[in-house]
């Protein structure tokens, strides 16, 4: 189970690869991996929390888990910033406590003390985890603002968009997954994968919350344009920053395991992510086309008579 | 048109950690202070001594659990020049070979405490300090930062501070101080990493120690590359410590430096000191590409290792 937090970068323009290094150097002595096809995407070295405490249930049974969290920054683009964090859920071979060194020997696991049903806990972490229990969201969220508190960053950003928060459970079984919108920002996944679990799955959620909050992010700024109830200039200038600085970032199942590409596939069929993007993309490029006639009528029609 | 699979790499993208040759057991013959030195040769002859029986048993212990006893065992010697630096290279080393000779006892490597600080503009106390992640106590989900004293790391919950006036103006009564994973009745560790005087920080005895059975360990890693490899040892010693190479191999034929598990035949004088380095070694997260690599290497050779590194070590106080 994991949380994935997505947001802008506090920065007025897009940064380099070089300060994406540096934002993203968590760790002395490790090094932050850069891959630069078919986008930028910098992620800093996965670094663990230790937690002992409360697990979700649906049924509100109390569970103790003890063992550690992994997490990492990354940076997409030079734009959009992600803190991830994740955990696997095991049986503990005994119902006590053991020396933190056994739960060191097996990073991003958390052990169950005592008994527990898979179902139950799956259920209570999607629906709505006890505030006192496992917090994978402020692990998150601060390894989210380890990157915006940045001195490196001007903090100006060309406009204000909320973070969105995805929380995700993968199961073994037969293939499924459901996403489920439940606020403006908090979103969720169930994820039913054939066989072990594998770090792809986490790149996949990865994927999944950058692409839905770029989505999120563009419909926000389309409605804030409104598009026929203002002058068309004004509308040009609320859309102008999609242009500039989300249009291109979206590149669906760029680093997702082939394995996991059907996952990607069917939410693609139905809701139809891409497809929506590409009509929000279409109009916010036809408004612009638009005003762009407007504005040559206006000021170079004369000449062309 | 027949599909086409394609791959395309990126070596930026991909992670990369160097594997370090591994003997079955690295033996700390022993580990010498200023305050030893100044007790003269006899003071060393008579530490290895003590020492020789019992490096010879791990040994044949080994000996006899690899087969056709071909055990791959070597032997280290620490130095301190961090603490107090004394005397040179060219005096001290060949006072140490000669008293080792005469228990007969090999030193395969030596080694200088400073270089766990720091060595070749890599600092090895920072690599660890950043790796360390703090043994939670009950009810710790997350929510918060975890609870770091600046230069400082226990096994459990210290005790709050006595003396807080609190609402209603009675002051908070002395609550004792919890084990995390106690057994009963805690055991509770405060341990000091360093101290900071006039901005120049100094690394506490049991965390530079911590670095050196890491070292041994053959666990750590600067950027994915091994961050010391031993350089043999020239025709004679410096004068200055700086001139002597972080560890240097005395011995041509020796085994591997860094080793599967570590024995340290100590005086009982630093069982302290000793327990102190593991309740850190129990919170230091070991990259998880280098104890996959070491789990493996030594499955290769039906070796079964423990799987905490902390199990790895083992001591003899005498």
């Amino acid at each position: 189970m994991g949380e994935v937090h997505t947001g802008l970068l506090q920065n007025s323009g897009e940064v380099p690869e070089s300060t994406c290094h540096e934002l993203l150097n968590l760790l002395s002595g490790e090094r932050v991996r850069v891959s630069r096809r078919p986008i930028v995407h910098a992620v800093s070295p996965d670094l663990l929390t230790g937690v002992d405490c409360r697990l979700p249930s649906a049924s509100r049974s109390r569970i103790r888990g003890a063992g550690t969290v992994l997490s990492r920054s990354s940076i997409t683009g030079g734009r959009v910033v992600q803190g991830s964090s994740h955990t696997r859920i095991e049986r503990a071979g005994s119902d006590r406590r053991q020396p933190w060194s056994h739960y060191l020997a097996r990073p991003g696991v958390v052990e169950v003390l005592g008994k527990v049903k898979a179902r139950d806990l799956a259920d209570g972490f999607a629906e709505e985890p006890p505030p006192d229990g496992l917090d994978l969201g402020a692990i998150s969220a601060r390894f989210m603002d380890v990157v915006q508190t940045s001195s490196l960053l001007d903090r100006r950003t060309p406009f204000k968009i909320a973070r969105t928060k995805l929380r995700w459970v993968a199961e073994p079984g037969e293939p499924a997954i459901t996403f489920t919108l439940r606020s403006d920002q908090m979103r969720t996944i169930r994820l039913v994968h054939q066989g072990e679990f594998t770090p792809g799955v986490v790149d996949l959620c990865e994927d999944l919350a950058l692409h839905d909050w770029l989505l999120t992010s563009l419909l926000v700024i389309i409605e804030r344009a409104r598009i026929g109830g203002t002058s068309a200039t004004e509308t040009a200038v609320k859309l102008a920053p999609a242009v500039d600085h989300l249009l291109h970032l979206w590149m669906p199942m760029a680093r997702v395991d082939d394995a996991l590409i059907p996952f990607w596939e069917s939410l693609d069929r139905r809701p139809g992510f891409t497809r929506q993007w590409q009509s929000m993309v279409d109009r916010v490029r036809d408004q612009l086309a638009v005003r762009t006639l407007a504005f040559l009528r206006e000021t170079g029609g004369g000449k062309a008579q | 048109m027949t599909s086409v699979n394609a791959t395309f790499g990126e070596v930026t993208a991909e992670r990369r950690v160097a594997a370090t040759p591994l003997s079955h057991v690295s033996i700390e013959l022993g580990h010498l202070y200023m305050e030893d030195f100044e007790a003269g040769p006899e003071r060393l002859r008579e530490q290895f001594r003590r020492v020789a029986p019992w490096a010879g048993a791990v040994r044949s212990s080994w000996q006899n659990r690899v087969p056709g006893g071909r055990a791959r065992v070597s032997t280290c010697f620490l130095i301190d020049d961090y603490f107090s630096r004394f005397s040179t290279p060219a005096e001290l080393v060949p006072m140490v070979l000669d008293a080792a000779a005469e228990c007969d006892l090999t030193i395969d490597y030596l080694a200088r405490e400073s270089s766990c600080a720091e060595s070749n503009g890599i600092e090895l106390a920072r690599l660890v300090e950043g790796r360390l992640v703090n043994d939670p106590p009950p009810d710790t989900n997350g929510s918060r930062p975890p609870v770091k004293e600046s230069g400082w790391l226990c096994n459990g919950a210290r005790s709050p501070q006595v003396g807080t006036v609190q609402a209603m103006g009675r002051t908070s009564p002395w609550a004792p101080p919890l084990q995390n994973a106690k057994r009963g009745h805690s055991i509770f560790v405060d341990v000091e990493l360093w101290d900071e005087r006039g901005g120049r920080r100094t690394w506490s005895c049991p965390f530079l120690a911590a670095v050196w059975q890491l070292l041994r360990l053959g666990l750590l890693r600067a950027d994915g590359q091994v961050p010391l490899r031993p350089v043999p040892r020239g025709d004679g010693f410096p004068d200055d410590w700086e001139s002597l190479p972080a560890i240097v191999q005395l011995n041509p034929a020796a085994a591997p430096f860094s080793a599967y598990t570590t024995l340290s035949v100590l005086s009982p004088r630093f069982l302290p000191v000793e327990l102190a380095v593991r309740t850190i070694l129990s919170q230091v997260a070991v990259d998880a590409d280098v104890l996959r690599q070491v789990i493996a290497r030594s499955g290769g050779e039906d070796i079964q290792l423990e799987e905490e590194l902390v199990d790895r070590i083992s001591y003899v106080f005498t």
